[in-house]
């Protein structure tokens, strides 16, 4: 009998102890947190894109709640997870702008050259550190190799025809592609302003006229055509200031290498002449 | 009939718990040395499951939920303890080769996660069938797995030498790599059957497929649409 | 000297992964990323060291002097769930950057084999308790070591598309896993 009863006297004895302890340990150690925190957790997408800088929804949401972190941060719940925040937190929140990432080439396989057959490691950052940048004849222009698709944890980006297009719909500024780049081809841009210059190239005319039939030559013209001020032309590049434009297209009208675009229009354009 | 069948089918094809759960990997690799070895650890498991599923499904009324999962450790502890006194005494052999993955059965995940997700809210005969079903499903994919180590690995199979004499056996497959090697092939295998289905990929399981319902935050990918509103509305500035 | 050896043979000679198959599920898991790999890796040291003390213990001062080998399995069970726990609750609130890196793995690592099986063989070979501890640290290194590698591997290998569809995720690790075993097999003179 007694050889039944030490060993259950014991595991008794065992768990009793490790209850007594687990109990006593859940009240002394218990950490106050403060409630609003699993709200804002229930608000925030939930996506862990680190897009707002934190490290996940979790941290951000600490970092709003005990930090008084900036409440719209968050680009992928955008504006109306900015409202709900300020709602918890009882703060006002202004108005943002929707952004969306944009790829700043249009040199796809047709348009621009290349310098040579690529074969290696299907990796824009790899194929970028060889000499020459890689291997677009233009060292500032797209790869295509998709180091930006691989880190999209929304699926906005595709390669077509060599370049990168991205997917305005799905795309949620978290920035992930703006830092993988290794040209810094991707820019967030507002997703209003439809008028937008598909260049990041520094080179001057003669190289452009050589590498790419889509490149900004720096030509001024629509600097010229500009009523608002809108579009300057530095370091070989037109650049617009999205804050003045008032998507009028008149720079996209005159330039000579339809470097300007207008995505409302795309459909609509006609194809330039390039020695125009 | 039809639920026991219906139980077989999920154990062994619809959610086996190897192929498509991807559980319990570490028994796996390790006791597959041998069909012989592999057999004898999926019965064993086969065993523990059926009697832990019909005893957690009878008291399931009477466990409170917050202290579940102990409980449901501290029942397959139990009758691990008991398999592995009646391996120790009956069939010393299968013992020595099974070694430490006899008591490593208590933290195989597929017996904790069926006890969760199916002995505690089911009878205990349609426990008893889901066990039946998992724990053959368990040991198909073992057998699986040792046939090919094993014939490999030592040209037999159960003892009986089936390739030639004149086959020098690849030890490597007996020993660990052997497993990595043989089970990541198996893998790449299915997934070409699953994608030409049109299913996902395999992956380890994650905190969603498990059963044991830690705290930890479990995110969830959110569907942004822009509506056509929204952008001619756009955020004011 | 002798606790060289059993540490040699715990990290190099007989790893926990790559050898004795323990943790793998853990080692698969978290092994897409380097730091939440080095966060696991450290999370098995901690809990290994504390367990086997708890679980020797436990087997020396209870379980063998009544003769109660046979309860084993369960009490060891039940000793790393509690201590683990108790343990979560107390980083948390003592140093919460602690708790960041390593929390959220605690839990994981409850049930890893990996755990229960340094116990039991600490048990099982006969250890004192510096023996155990020497036994359960050169495990949690090797853990460490083996996790930190395939972390590093994996994050070269998924950057390059040219692992076939068929093969991407789990099957390549498994096979690299095969590789790294290969190459650990080298120690068996060791010692």
């Amino acid at each position: 009998m007694t050889q039944i009863l030490i060993p259950i006297a014991i595991m008794a004895g065992i768990g009793l102890v490790l209850a007594i302890l687990l109990g006593y340990a859940a009240n002394v150690f218990e950490v106050k947190q403060d409630p609003r925190v699993e709200e804002l957790i229930l608000v925030l997408p939930g996506v862990n894109c680190g897009g707002c800088g934190f490290a996940g929804c979790e941290a951000y949401a600490k970092g709003v709640a005990l930090n008084g972190a900036d409440p719209t941060l968050c680009t992928v719940g955008g504006p109306v997870v900015a409202n709900q925040i300020g709602d918890i937190m009882g703060v006002k929140v202004n108005a943002q702008e929707i952004m969306v990432a944009y790829v700043k080439c249009n040199g796809d396989c047709e348009k621009a050259k290349d310098k040579y057959e690529y074969h290696g490691i299907m990796d824009c950052v790899s194929a970028a550190a060889l000499p020459g940048g890689g291997a677009k004849s233009c060292t500032y222009g797209c790869l295509g190799l998709a180091t930006c698709v691989a880190v999209c944890d929304f699926d906005a980006i595709v390669i077509r025809d060599g370049i990168a297009i991205i997917d305005e719909n799905k795309c949620t500024n978290c920035g992930a592609c703006v830092k993988a780049c290794p040209k810094n081809i991707i820019e967030s841009v507002p997703l209003n302003s439809r008028v937008r210059v598909a260049c990041n190239s520094l080179d001057g005319a003669r190289d452009i006229m050589q590498n790419c039939e889509v490149g900004c030559i720096a030509c001024k013209k629509c600097e010229k055509a500009c009523e608002y001020d809108a579009i300057h032309v530095n370091n070989n590049l037109a650049k617009i200031d999205y804050d003045k434009c008032t998507q009028c297209n008149a720079c996209v009208e005159v330039c000579p290498k339809s470097t300007i675009e207008n995505l409302l229009m795309i459909h609509k354009a006609k194809p330039k002449d390039i020695t125009a | 009939m039809l639920a026991l069948i219906e139980r077989l089918k999920n154990g062994l094809f619809g959610e086996n718990p190897v192929f498509v759960q991807v559980l319990a990997m570490c028994p796996f690799l390790a006791v597959t040395t041998s069909v012989e070895n592999a057999l004898g650890m999926g019965l064993s498991t086969l065993t523990v499951l059926i009697f832990s599923n019909a005893l957690i499904s009878a008291v399931r009324k009477f466990i409170p939920n917050k202290i579940r999962i102990p409980a449901f450790i501290v029942i397959i502890a139990g009758f691990v303890s008991i398999i592995d006194l009646f391996l120790a005494a009956y069939l010393p052999d299968l013992y020595k080769s099974l070694g430490l993955f006899i008591p490593l059965i208590v933290v195989n995940c597929m017996i904790l996660g069926r006890a969760e997700a199916y002995a505690s809210k089911n009878s205990v005969l349609h426990s008893v069938y889901d066990a039946l079903g998992m724990g053959l499903g368990f040991t198909m994919a073992l057998s699986i797995l040792a046939f090919f180590r094993e014939i490999l690995g030592a040209g037999t199979v159960l003892g009986f030498q089936i390739l030639p004499e004149a086959y020098e056996p690849a030890n490597i497959m007996i020993l660990a790599p052997g497993a990595f090697l043989t089970l990541g092939l198996i893998m790449a295998f299915i997934n070409n059957k699953n994608l030409k289905k049109g299913k996902d990929l395999l992956k380890i399981h994650d905190c969603e497929s498990c059963g044991m319902g830690c705290d930890m935050p479990k995110p969830e990918k959110m569907n942004i649409k822009l509506d056509a509103e929204a952008i001619q509305k756009g955020g004011a500035n | 000297m002798d606790l060289l050896i059993i540490f040699i043979n715990a990290m190099l000679v007989n790893n926990f992964v790559l050898s004795r198959f323990l943790g793998i599920c853990g080692f698969l898991g978290v092994s897409k990323k380097r730091d939440a790999s080095i966060g696991m890796g450290l999370a098995v040291l901690f809990v290994m060291s504390i367990a086997s003390i708890g679980t020797w213990s436990v087997y020396t001062f209870l379980l063998e002097p009544n003769g109660l080998d046979y309860l084993k399995t369960v009490a060891f069970i039940l000793v790393i769930a509690a201590l683990v726990q108790f343990v979560e609750m107390v980083v948390k609130k003592m140093s919460p950057a602690l708790y960041d890196a390593l929390g959220i793995f605690l839990p994981l690592i409850t049930t890893n084999c990996a755990v229960l099986g340094v116990t039991f063989l600490n048990v099982q070979d006969k250890l004192s308790l510096g023996g155990s501890l020497v036994n359960a640290l050169g495990a949690a290194l090797g853990f460490f070591l083996a996790i930190v590698l395939m972390a590093s591997i994996r994050e070269k290998l998924d950057r390059v598309s040219s692992v076939p569809r068929a093969f991407q995720g789990l099957p390549i690790a498994l096979i690299t896993a095969g590789l790294m075993a290969i190459s650990f097999l080298g120690f068996k003179g060791l010692i």
